[in-house]
């Protein structure tokens, strides 16, 4: 976290769900901490470029507080995120910090609850959360802030495969449901496809590609790096090495089904 | 290949923890020398409970362990970490040293070598695990991939008999678990026993023999992995999911795909499609 | 002293009156009883202090947890003992001890009772800055995740051969940075998560911060309060009043 490389001017994109993948150590987690202005303004250091919002405000200028409203992190463990004694207040917090009044944040926890079905572990304390109610809780106590764009840190690194399932399930209906732009850096790449419209590519500190899941998957940069493709992947990439397959790898089940009719 | 007494022997293993809760119940197993074995679950089922009864970092409330058909309840934990090294999920639960040479050299100072011998494995280890180049670094320098390598390093240096890692593939890349899975094939060439918590479906579908699913703190099926993996009632009771080859499999069984088989491997499905292609453009 | 000490100042949450006063009369509690117990040098006075206590004690449903403390104090108080028997007397000895035992015990009692999360409130309410309060509930609310992880880190290197008994008083500190160094390390990075992740939801955003909880003093609160004050009164009376007052008050063992 301490070296930055040149920040190229990232537009964001509305509604769409961006998966970031690449090999480890390449900048993601970088990338991300630049959106919300927690670089430069929590860790400073040498740091050229831009990042603006698609309203004009920018990450250097704006406070991280007030870009908290636009922009929402969630980041990879989630106990590391959970500072309240219980799950109500943890949702609450955000909106205290933003001097909000007391009826609205009520009526935001509701709204957020719902979302994120949590409405069963309200007065839990964090440490008698399971790691998939941790990571739901810690998504609702950003929703609750509005922001239009949410960002997570490898959301399922530490979660069980059905769990990592259901918040990607969730994120999906998340962003169909309010209409917000959803960026992932993720590892678990089977799970995350199926939803994906775009992708960005990362290698040591450079974004070496952005473009549609589709044409991105199927280009040269995806089968060189060093991710973690699905079989579905693997299966496809060979078949089309050979010259036996010509439409487009697939990126879910259902399409891999259907392209072989 | 097998010896006739299993490495491992469990009977009846029960733990409660200090504060009451029962974290294994009527554990029975068995597993063989030489065995690549899976531990799957559900967070919280009780296998990380499991695996630390092995080199006793947790003693059973009731039951028997045996390791190599010795009963290891009288043995201490540093007596039995010469048998059995855990390597657990956190490489930064353990890296404390000035270099990382240091960090090997401290994982052998409890074994009984004198100063040549301890110079020359670490070179070893070093070179085996491609941190030569890191060797005067400190271990907290590096990244999670090559940190987590040390980790392993640490446990391997000490060459134990059986070797369980908790969670391998966390957090690594395509390359990174290439490198782990040929550690593990050189190893079991040496006829290591080793045991893999893993949450990582597709690893071990594709390279794990054999899988115990736990739940609730008890053993709920124990078997090779294309079965276990298989059964829809086990793998909703242990948060897991069908492997995507799996899924694939019901899709096309769904859509009229007749000639598919159940439980291919990754190769064999790529056989079958290439087939099936193979056929529909002759026909063209 | 083991762990086990420890445990006699965990906070639990249970459902007596002693657990719903709130978090300042309790301190007030504490600190009162501190200062009577100094007030003191004789035997009598200090044990009927001490029972004083004891009625407290079993309202709240604490016995159990509260022997901890007691038990756990044991080498201390041996070691009080001897020393004060050889240099002054064994009456100032056991004096010393009523005494101790008062104060540990009042403390008990408030870190037993007290929600973490409450008193972050009620420091607030007593016009301590926010981010005081609040590093202050932060610290409780990572005790426990703090305690797994030296679990943890000790499980990673007692699997590498690493063991916790040595001999000699530099081996031992030099045996501690196994398990200190990793400790830190983790502790320093969790620390910027959390940081991080408060900054990411406006942490110190605004100068005037909503409080979606808050705490008030109900009547029970004010009678407790009322009968602390009392109690300290009574007590200054007595020691003031001392030398009128009937002789074996300040009896003391012949030695």
């Amino acid at each position: 976290m301490t070296r930055l490389r040149n920040a190229s001017r990232v537009r964001v994109y509305k509604e769409e769900q961006d998966g970031r993948k690449n090999e480890t150590g390449s900048g993601k987690t970088t990338l991300i901490r630049c959106m919300n202005g927690l670089i430069p303004q929590f860790y400073t250091g040498y740091y050229k470029g831009k990042v603006e919002l698609w309203n004009g405000r920018n990450t250097v200028e704006t406070p991280i507080a007030d870009l908290s409203t636009e922009i929402g992190i969630v980041f990879q463990n989630p106990e590391n995120q959970l500072i309240a004694m219980n799950v109500e207040h943890e949702i609450a917090f955000g909106l205290e910090n933003l001097g909000i009044p007391i009826k609205e944040i009520s009526k935001r926890i509701k709204e957020s609850v719902s979302l994120t079905e949590i409405e069963h572990i309200l007065d839990k304390a964090p440490f008698e959360l399971s790691g998939g109610e941790q990571q739901r809780v810690a998504i609702a106590s950003i929703l609750v802030l509005e922001p239009k764009i949410l960002i997570l840190d490898e959301p399922t690194a530490l979660l069980d495969p059905y769990m990592a399932k259901k918040i990607i399930n969730l994120l999906n209906e998340i962003k169909n449901e309010k209409n917000i732009t959803i960026i992932i850096s993720e590892h678990r790449l089977d799970l995350l496809l199926p939803y994906t419209q775009e992708i960005i590519l990362m290698k040591c500190g450079s974004v070496i590609e952005h473009g549609n899941c589709e044409k991105v998957i199927n280009g040269k940069n995806f089968q060189t790096l060093s991710l973690n493709k699905p079989v579905i992947y693997s299966i496809f990439n060979i078949l089309k090495n050979e010259n036996l397959y010509y439409k487009n790898i697939p990126a879910s089940i259902p399409e891999a089904v259907r392209s072989l009719k | 290949m097998t010896s006739e007494i299993p490495i491992i022997m469990m009977r009846d293993i029960d733990y409660i923890y200090p504060n009451g809760t029962e974290a294994l119940k009527k554990i029975n197993l068995n597993i063989s020398k030489g065995e690549l074995v899976g531990i799957m679950g559900k967070n919280g089922a009780g296998k990380t409970s499991l695996i630390r009864t092995l080199n006793g970092l947790i003693k059973p409330t009731q039951g028997n362990i045996y390791i190599e058909n010795e009963n290891i309840s009288s043995k201490s934990i540093a007596n039995l970490s010469e048998k059995v090294g855990i390597i657990f999920q956190n490489p930064f639960h353990q890296l404390f040293a000035n270099s990382v040479e240091d960090e090997i050299k401290f994982s052998l100072k409890s074994i009984s070598l004198d100063k040549e011998k301890i110079q020359i494995r670490t070179d070893h280890i070093l070179n085996q695990f491609d941190l030569e180049k890191y060797r005067t670094r400190s271990p907290l320098n590096l990244s999670g991939g090559e940190s987590k390598k040390l980790a392993i390093a640490s446990i391997i240096c000490r060459d134990p008999d059986i070797i369980v890692f908790d969670e391998p593939t966390l957090g690594q890349d395509a390359k990174e678990i290439e490198f782990f899975i040929n550690l593990i094939k050189n190893e079991r060439k040496r006829s290591k026993t080793i045991i893999i918590i893993t949450h990582n479906i597709e690893f071990a579908y594709e390279y794990l023999p054999r899988t115990i699913l736990m739940a609730d703190g008890q053993i709920i099926a124990d078997g090779p992995t294309k079965e276990v993996l298989n059964n829809e009632f086990l793998i909703s009771n242990t948060s897991l999911v069908l492997p995507q080859i799996q899924q694939f499999y019901f899709a096309l069984l769904e859509q009229g795909f007749q000639e598919v088989v159940d439980k291919m491997s990754k190769t064999e499905m790529i056989n079958y499609l290439r087939n099936i292609l193979k056929k529909r453009y002759s026909k063209i | 002293m083991s762990l086990e000490f420890l445990n006699a100042f965990k906070f639990m949450k249970k459902k007596t009156f002693v657990h719903n006063l709130d978090p300042r009369v309790k301190l007030l509690f504490s600190i009162i009883y501190t200062i009577s117990a100094m007030l003191f040098v004789e035997i009598i006075p200090l044990l009927l202090i001490f029972l004083s206590l004891i009625p407290i004690v079993l309202y709240g449903k604490l016995f159990k947890q509260w022997i901890k403390s007691v038990r756990g104090l044991s080498i201390l108080i041996l070691f009080i003992i001897l020393l004060n028997t050889l240099f002054i007397s064994l009456s100032f000895a056991i004096a010393m001890i009523l005494r101790i035992y008062i104060m540990v015990s009042a403390f008990s009692i408030f870190f037993l009772t007290v929600d973490p999360n409450d008193l972050a409130l009620s420091l607030i309410s007593m016009k301590l800055p926010y981010e005081f309060a609040f590093s202050f509930s932060l610290a409780f609310r990572f005790v426990p995740t703090i305690a797994n992880e030296a679990q943890n880190i000790l499980d990673a290197q007692q699997s590498r051969g690493y063991e916790l008994q040595k001999k000699g008083l530099i081996n031992q500190i030099k045996n501690l940075f196994p398990l200190l160094i990793p400790l830190i390390i983790c502790s320093i990075k969790r620390a910027f998560n959390v940081a991080e992740a408060l900054e990411s939801r406006a942490f110190g955003c605004r100068k005037t911060r909503t409080f979606y909880y808050n705490i008030r003093y109900s009547i029970k609160d004010w009678i407790f309060t009322l009968y602390l004050f009392l109690f300290l009164a009574f007590i200054i009376f007595i020691r003031i009043q001392f030398n009128i007052l009937p002789n074996f008050l300040m009896w003391s063992l012949p030695v």
